[in-house]
């Protein structure tokens, strides 16, 4: 988290509008309600964007899910919002649109188109939406399905970067992530930004003065996640073994989460109330971080919203390190993915690559 | 701060490449002056949102150092009822304030007294025990000046201050005013780096913590289309304004002893001078930015003669006005202020450049108490179109507005023409508003300077060769107007924008004061 990233930002003022069509969708209807809803939020007609925000779901529910957190990285990153729900198999064909300009002291900060279409519908929608995005700003793609399929090889074709969340899928989907990093996808993931702050203290103990002389002999390490493994555990043993390549790494399941979570990662709250406390620990998240140069263990354990650093085996046992983890709500995560508008995250396509080569079939118990 | 790797040391495996933000180190911050007013309404404030937002180590603790006899519990709860007061975000999180508080502990005593800095450092090595704060140290001196040399004395008896080369770091933030002419900053420094390294000062300026005022760095060395235009073969004149509605309140002592030029000018004003006109440093570190933001200062037209004060600065003192709708006193019968006072209560300058950039460009500041408005801004004035083809007089020249506070932004004001009308330029502004286009609480000034303090980021601090340097203009100008030859201040009604005499200052090169 930036220094400055809200805190509890209050919403602004907005209007909605709606209108339903046959089967295609009419641009010019489009940005008529998109001025007349820039109209109602009261706005003098300023709009302040720094990027397109391209959403794509395949359920109205699914999007409902997660509206929560793309307002929450709006209000970080101001946007043209355009959201596209894609119901295929939905009977009859329909095209729907709603259209919201969101107004905060005194200027349009986040304008949300949200297209949805049923059936044979679901064809106009790519075009709909090219007409909609804002010119030569960055498009990045939040993308709300499996990672995987040539409606998501065109969804990377039409962004600078697409955010995804791993953490949300079988961890087996996380091999097809790792294919496209290899052929050179711009992917972000939710689940890479859950893992910074294990990383940073990971990274943190070996800068300790009288710790430094262990960075040689780094030989294993052990990620032990909540429950059952999942993509964040996964990516943090990746990212590991392609720090330390000798290292040998173990992914462990410990014991199951205080709350449990149909997925890993839980929820934004609503919009404008993001809280502040470290979202629980869900099924799948990372409990502990153990590496080892040997006689010294470097250990990284959570409880509940603090993360803990000790390390055994050294001159000294003593706890060297706390930390505060960050409040972990997909929001939140999706602001800091956004900080990255294009482009590769070089560590994370490593990290899941790497991750994809071991086995995620097989661990231990803990 | 980045870690660089010794000569012969193995690099960290763990650290290329990684998007997270480095926590500070555990650290023990002291706080002297810790039951005063800026403690309560800022340092506690900002150190809790810093934690709030996760920014702290949780390895930290804040030893509180003041007179008032309070027991640690009694400090915490009178910090956690000032937090809720004061703090940019409300209401106070209980979870965050139950480590937070824990982290709380009380010292009284009179700093000039052995027995306070005894106990200080049995305090502190409890706190190293019990939060793990690893021995690191943050001094922070939210005191009058006049206890400055007795604290770095004192710390320094005590051993409590250690070397620079220590694995334990040891950092003195000091508060302005650094001094209250150029011998007595020059003696401060002295005794500062008596006792400690200049890397491990931090000469506190909180306009510099101002979101607005990185952008300018930003805005200027972000951007092409900007820096081939601001220069004199473009810009026609700057005018700084630092307004306050707000008298001297119940600080009349101090400003009595200090008045607007030591208060304002000194410090805030002259370091927006600085970034704005600085050249672009090598790098954004902190002394590639302080070396670049010195040869400003050392390029100021000295204003140190009689003469050159008659020519270049207006001085004023407030009477007794309206502002807002409400009637409000003058300067003489405020609190604590002397019957008779020639102390000054606003400030304009005509500063002059020595450089390729600025030659011949003037910098018209202005500060001052009781102005109709609270406002800080810097506004670059373009030259005049040379030939009008809409009409004499039809296009105003350009302006840029950077605006400090309140509403943090950039306005852009150029001519447009009005619809339907055959070819009528009229001025419009446009507008950015950086609390908007970047919604959300941005943190307050002390929050981000708090961190890099801790971080031991000086690149927002002020070093000794600025601190000096700015003294020297600012001397030059109060070694004519504090001599008893020199006349009073002029007179001006709160609530208007300064004596006569200052718009006359500018109205004889032919220009006039934006009314911001």
């Amino acid at each position: 988290m930036t220094l400055g990233e809200p805190i509890a930002a209050g919403q602004g003022s907005r209007a909605e509008l709606s209108i339903d069509f046959d089967e295609g969708f009419d641009l010019g209807k489009l940005q008529r309600m998109l001025q007349d809803a820039r109209d109602l939020a009261g706005s003098a007609g300023e709009t302040v964007s720094t990027l397109n925000l391209v959403a794509i779901y395949f359920s109205q529910a699914a999007y409902e899910r997660a509206r929560p957190a793309l307002e929450t990285a709006a209000r970080v990153h101001p946007c043209r919002m355009v959201v596209l729900i894609a119901e295929a198999k939905a009977e009859p064909p329909a095209a729907s649109a709603r259209v919201a300009a969101v107004r905060a002291a005194g200027t349009v900060a986040l304008e949300r188109i949200v297209l949805l279409a049923r059936g044979r519908a679901v064809r106009h929608l790519e075009s709909a939406m090219t007409g909609l995005l804002l010119p030569e700003l960055p498009r990045v793609v939040v993308w709300g399905g499996r990672p995987e399929g040539p409606l998501f090889q065109h969804a990377m074709e039409l962004g600078d970067r697409i955010v995804i969340d791993s953490g949300t899928r079988p961890l087996a989907s996380l091999r097809a992530v790792a294919q496209l990093l290899a052929r050179g996808a711009p992917i972000g993931d939710l689940a890479w930004a859950r893992i910074f702050p294990w990383q940073g203290l990971a990274a943190e103990l070996l800068d300790v003065p009288s710790l430094r002389e262990h960075r040689s002999r780094l030989q294993s390490a052990r990620v032990v996640c909540a429950g059952d493994v999942g993509a964040e555990g996964a990516l943090l043993g990746g990212w590991f073994a392609t720090r330390v390549k000798r290292a040998k790494v173990e992914l462990a399941i410990g014991s199951a989460p205080e709350v449990d979570s149909p997925v890993p990662g839980g929820g934004d709250g609503p919009p404008g109330d993001a809280p502040m406390a470290a979202a629980p620990v869900t099924r799948g998240n990372v409990v502990e971080l153990q590496f080892a140069a040997p006689p010294v263990t470097f250990t990284l354990r959570r409880e509940r919203s603090i993360l803990i650093a000790e390390v055994k085996g050294d001159d000294d046992g003593e706890v060297v390190n706390r930390v505060r983890l960050p409040p972990e709500t997909p929001g939140r995560l999706l602001s800091i993915e956004l900080k990255l508008l294009s482009g590769r995250d070089e560590l994370y396509a490593e990290a899941a690559q790497a991750a994809a080569r071991m086995d995620l079939t097989r661990w231990t118990s803990s | 701060m980045p870690y660089a790797p010794e000569h012969d040391e193995v690099p960290n495996p763990l650290r290329p490449g990684l998007r997270a933000e480095t926590p500070p180190d555990p650290c023990a911050m002291v706080v002297f002056g810790a039951s005063g007013d800026l403690a309560h309404r800022k340092l506690l404030p900002a150190l809790y949102n810093l934690a709030l937002g996760a920014h702290l180590p949780a390895a930290f603790g804040i030893v509180g150092v003041s007179k008032s006899p309070f027991s640690h519990q009694e400090y915490a709860d009178g910090m956690r009822e000032a937090v809720g007061k004061f703090s940019r975000t409300k209401p106070v999180d209980p979870e965050v304030w139950r480590d937070f508080g824990a982290g709380l502990r009380y010292v009284a005593g009179p700093f000039d007294e052995d027995d306070t800095f005894r106990r200080l450092a049995a305090q502190l090595e409890e706190v190293d025990r019990t939060r793990a704060t690893r021995g690191n140290r943050l001094f922070y001196f939210a005191t009058p000046p006049s206890t400055f040399p007795t604290l770095l004395k004192k710390l320094h008896e005590h051993r409590l201050i250690r070397p620079r080369n220590d694995s334990r770091f040891t950092r003195v933030v000091i508060e302005k005013p650094f001094g209250r002419d150029l011998a007595s900053a020059r003696a401060l420094n002295r005794l500062v780096l008596e006792v400690m390294d200049e890397k491990q000062v931090f000469r506190i300026d909180h306009y510099l913590g101002k979101e607005t005022v990185q952008n300018l760095l930003v805005f200027r060395f972000g951007n092409t289309i900007f820096e081939p235009i601001w220069n004199r073969q473009y810009v026609d004149q700057v005018q700084i304004t630092a307004a306050e509605e707000l008298g001297v309140e119940s600080r009349g002592r101090y400003y009595e002893e200090a008045g607007i030029l030591r208060d304002m000018i000194q410090n805030h004003v002259l370091q927006l001078v600085c970034l704005t006109a600085m050249e672009a440093p090598v790098a954004f570190d902190a002394d590639a930015v302080r070396d670049e933001k010195i040869k400003v200062l050392r390029a100021l037209c000295p204003i140190d003669t009689p003469e050159a004060v008659a020519q270049r600065v207006v001085l004023g003192q407030y009477t007794a006005g309206q502002i807002g709708g409400a009637d409000v006193p003058g300067y003489q019968v405020e609190k604590a202020v002397a019957k008779g006072s020639r102390t000054p209560t606003f400030v304009a300058v005509k500063l002059g450049i020595n450089s390729w950039r600025w030659d011949g460009v003037p910098f018209y500041l202005r500060s001052g108490k009781r102005l109709p408005k609270r406002t800080t801004e810097i506004a670059i004035q373009f030259r005049r179109i040379p030939h009008s083809l809409f009409g004499e007089g039809a296009s105003a020249p350009n302006v840029l507005v950077i605006r400090v506070q309140p509403e943090e932004g950039i306005a852009l004001r150029f001519s447009a023409k009005v619809p339907g009308e055959r070819y009528r330029p009229r001025t419009v502004s446009m507008d950015f508003r950086y609390g908007t286009a970047f919604a959300g609480a941005p943190p307050e000034a002390y929050e981000r300077l708090l961190l890099d303090a801790l971080k031991g980021d000086q690149t927002l601090f002020t070093r000794k060769d600025e601190v000096e340097a700015a003294w020297k203009l600012v001397g030059g100008i109060l070694g004519v107007t504090e001599s008893p030859e020199s006349p009073p201040p002029f007179s001006y009604e709160a609530g208007t924008w300064g004596p006569r005499e200052g718009d006359a200052l500018i109205a004889s090169d032919g220009r006039a004061w934006r009314r911001p």
